[in-house]
């Protein structure tokens, strides 16, 4: 009998916890951000609502398939509720795609316009920046390379490198001096970047190795990696580039809404989370020394606030249609040939 | 009652048997060979330098082939004849490239060569490098292959070489004999460097598989894609199967009743030495090497705490997906070699689609089971959106593995087996129970072990198809190696070895001990 009454309590509180776990819900985020970087903010969202966060992470350094194709065959049925995109050009293409859905946080109301979709399908907070990292060995003080420009100097011949402008922010990048330029100048440029013999390398983490190793005296990457390679003690400088000409290219991230969601609440509670002050705050003292977009937001030392920064006046609304453009035309040929 | 007999006449059965089986292999690959068809993404038909990097991928592939079959042929065949001291150990190491996706050994080779203060220009970089990346992935392919069809020569066999001349007699036997699978599997090593991008990326050269890549990942159209992909299966039947016809009667190994108690290892103490000197030279370039690359920034720290974590959170799926791959993929794979018999046309039919199956992207695949997902009522999820599908993804890929050690393993049957045992009206079932599938554990198991090994290293079937939340330690580590600090991601890969390495132990541990009690 007492066995019996046992087994009946037990099923009852399992039956009550099941129904906890069910009230608080839960939230599946496909996020381009390094997982080292998302999941301490997914883990305090967790624990602060009691929503459990199903992180399903990727990396477009690494040049998967990866989740944007994920999110494309799964369009008719999603299974995420949330893409938090390491940048806004994936976010657009979701967008132009018809995957996203439309969200007005109201967490939103104090972040820059700028960074965000005017029609609300992604919004842009604490962000990255294309800068040039350098290897203080190979170049000497006051003589740093100042300028994007520099890759295509004949004063820095093969000594230069990039990551493929096919994949990741390096290809945001390159929509965004097409944009800038225009496509006669850019389209020269590119050309001279290449007759210089700059290397074209497989991701903006080999730029970091590469120049930190001493491969090449300076390449383009993101703050991240560059500020990943300081940490590890690698003889490295950062320097954001254009400063005195069109700026240096911030980089965003983005979080987006899915259209149907499964799980439509609890992700428009995770999108609110991510826009706030506290995540800034959380991303900023991360490794990936992020920069807030929103002001007032307090940062370590070694962040250097958005509002010193010369930024790259682009639309990046725009960004995601020129970016498909060119990875069918100019950037494919000029990444493939010798 | 169905007579055992059955097994050795040809039927209609047989045809079917392989058609349903190749139409469930291919199935996930449908939906994308489908949209080659339809959709056009407004680009040429197949992308402009396709041609020319296809050239340089089948250039890759053919130097691969050849340098794993010429080292590995001769290297497995002496490792089989010959038993040494700290053999256990050594093979378990060679294992090693086995178990790591590619990209990992490339990177491992990239650090290699800058840490040795090598230029970009060194023999480890570009087409050089490559080649060298996959060869450190291929060699142990064949090489494994080779050993384990030297143990299937029989005592009778190896004393009758040693009769007609000695034991150099007995090598060149040998080398004859496993020559025909060692070159499929070369061949097999060749094919999978096709579509995979990886080393190529990470080393500076792009071929095929970088093309289709950027297809995928850049441009986002299937339908270009899977032309892609489907002009490179077809140039990869046309230039394999000529090979497979050639092959496949010597491939069917003998037709005559074997005695298959062990022959006596080689005696001259000049071999036993060679054997492990010749090993322990090629772990140090496929293994020893690469990995000091790779583990070289734990030295400095070890995140101790973190890969815990990490650990305790993929690993009980990563043993998941590696078990359902390796358990669909061989009873698959050897359903199919059985089915197939010693039917010579059905035989190459299957070698081919081995191999062409080899060849296609595993993002193929996987993208095929995501659109299946999609279209399907969510009643189906069980099906298209679970683990079992991530492990079905996997097996697919790992398939041809299986099929090919199935193929020689049935080789190794006499006829007169199932003849006697229909003779006698022995049921199928006990045939089977008592008979076949004893005989044929071993091979299972190895085949099982390495398609394990294989569905683990695969990391975009598993980035595609994992449900949320279910992810596996290869997956982790891919997603943290750009930017997690190097000391986290060498701390990840060592304990990914670690555990792979164990797990091999334990089960050439069992493989020991049923051999032992048997």
């Amino acid at each position: 009998m007492k066995r019996h009454r046992l087994f009946l309590h037990l099923i009852a509180l399992t039956s009550l916890a099941l129904r906890a776990s069910a009230a608080a819900g839960e939230v599946v985020v496909y996020s381009s951000v390094d997982d080292v970087f998302a999941r301490p903010i997914a883990e305090r969202f967790q624990k602060q609502t009691g929503i459990e966060v199903k992180l399903v992470p990727d990396t477009e350094e690494t040049k998967s398939t990866g989740l944007l194709n994920r999110l494309i065959a799964e369009k008719k049925r999603p299974v995420a509720d949330v893409f938090w995109s390491g940048d806004p050009a994936r976010a657009a293409i979701l967008k132009a795609k018809g995957i996203s859905a439309p969200y007005q946080s109201a967490n939103a109301a104090d972040l820059p316009k700028l960074f965000s979709d005017p029609e609300g399908h992604w919004t842009g907070f604490s962000s990255r920046a294309r800068v040039i990292i350098y290897n203080r060995n190979l170049v000497a003080a006051g003589q740093e390379p100042k300028s994007v420009f520099d890759l295509a100097d004949p004063k820095w011949k093969g000594k230069g490198c990039l990551a493929n402008p096919l994949f990741g922010t390096t290809s945001m990048h390159a929509a965004a001096l097409f944009q800038m330029l225009g496509e006669a100048k850019a389209r020269e440029f590119f050309n001279s970047i290449k007759a210089n013999g700059a290397a074209i390398l497989s991701s903006n983490g080999e730029v970091k190795r590469r120049v930190g190793a001493g491969d090449f005296a300076f390449g383009l990457t993101d703050t991240d990696d560059a500020n990943s390679a300081i940490k590890e003690g690698k003889p490295v400088g950062m320097i954001f580039p254009d400063q005195d000409g069109m700026g240096a290219l911030i980089v965003p991230n983005c979080a987006v809404l899915i259209a149907n969601a499964p799980h439509a609440v609890e992700g428009k509670k995770f999108i609110d989370y991510l826009l706030t002050p506290e995540v800034e705050q959380a991303l900023a003292e991360s490794e990936a020394a992020q920069m807030p977009v929103r002001k007032g937001v307090k940062v370590p030392a070694s962040v250097r606030p958005l509002d010193e920064i010369k930024p790259m006046q682009v639309d990046y609304a725009k960004l995601a249609a020129l970016l498909d453009e060119l990875a069918r035309g100019f950037l494919k040929d000029w990444a493939s040939s010798d | 009652m169905v007579s055992c007999a059955v097994l050795e006449r040809p039927g209609t059965w047989r045809v079917i048997g392989i058609t349903v089986g190749l139409l469930v292999a291919f199935a996930p690959a449908v939906p994308l060979l489908f949209a080659a068809g339809v959709q056009n993404g407004g680009g040429s038909m197949l992308g402009g330098n396709f041609g020319a990097a296809l050239g340089r991928s089948f250039a890759v592939a053919a130097a691969v082939a050849l340098l794993t079959v010429g080292i590995g042929l001769p290297t497995g065949v002496l490792a089989g004849l010959s038993d040494f001291p700290l053999r256990s150990f050594l093979l378990a190491l060679l294992a090693l490239p086995l178990l790591v996706p590619s990209f990992l050994w490339a990177i491992g080779i990239s650090m290699l060569r800058t840490s040795s203060g090598m230029s970009a220009t060194s023999f480890l970089s570009g087409y050089s490098g490559a080649v060298i990346a996959f060869v450190a992935v291929g060699l142990p392919l064949v090489f494994f292959v080779s050993l384990l069809s030297t143990r299937g020569i029989s005592r009778g066999q190896a004393d009758a070489a040693r009769l007609a001349g000695g034991e150099s007699n007995l090598f060149r036997h040998a080398l004859r004999s496993v020559s025909p699978t060692a070159a499929v599997a070369g061949v097999l090593g060749g094919v999978l460097t096709l579509a995979d991008p990886g080393p190529g990326q990470i080393l500076g050269y792009n071929g095929a598989g970088f093309a289709i890549l950027t297809s995928f990942a850049a441009q986002y159209d299937f339908g270009l894609a899977a032309r892609q992909c489907l002009i490179l299966s077809v140039l990869v039947v046309v230039i394999v199967l000529p090979v497979v016809v050639l092959l496949a009667p010597r491939f069917a190994a003998s037709l005559l009743a074997r005695d298959v108690a062990p022959f006596a290892p080689f005696r001259s103490s000049l071999t036993n030495w060679l054997a492990p000197v010749l090993l322990f030279s090629i772990i140090i370039f496929t293994v020893v090497l690469p990995a000091a690359g790779l583990t070289a920034p734990v030295l400095r720290d070890f995140p101790a705490a973190r890969v815990a974590q990490e650990v305790r959170r993929t690993l009980p799926n990563t043993l998941v997906y590696a078990a359902a791959a390796s358990g669909i993929a061989t009873i698959l794979g050897f359903a199919l070699a059985l089915i197939a018999g010693r039917e010579r046309r059905l035989r190459a039919i299957l070698l081919a689609a081995a191999v062409v199956l080899f060849a296609l992207p595993s993002s193929f695949g996987a993208l095929g089971i995501l659109h299946a997902g999609t279209a399907a009522p969510a009643t189906l999820d069980f099906l298209f959106r679970s683990k079992f599908a991530a492990s079905a993804g996997l097996a697919m890929h790992c398939l041809p593995l299986a099929v090919i050690i199935a193929m020689r393993s049935i080789g190794t049957t006499s006829p007169s087996w199932a003849n006697a045992a229909a003779v006698h009206g022995v049921p199928l079932r006990l045939y089977f129970g008592r008979i076949l599938v004893p005989h044929l554990l071993p091979a299972m198991l190895l085949a099982a072990l390495l398609c394990a090994l294989i569905a683990t290293a695969d990391v975009s079937t598993i980035l595609l198809l994992h449900p949320p939340g279910e992810t596996s330690l290869p997956l982790a580590i891919f997603t943290v190696m750009a930017n997690a600090p190097e000391s986290l991601v060498g701390a990840l890969c060592l304990a990914y070895l670690g555990g792979a390495a164990v797990l091999m132990c334990l089960a050439a541990a069992l493989a020991r001990f049923a051999r032992d009690t048997s």
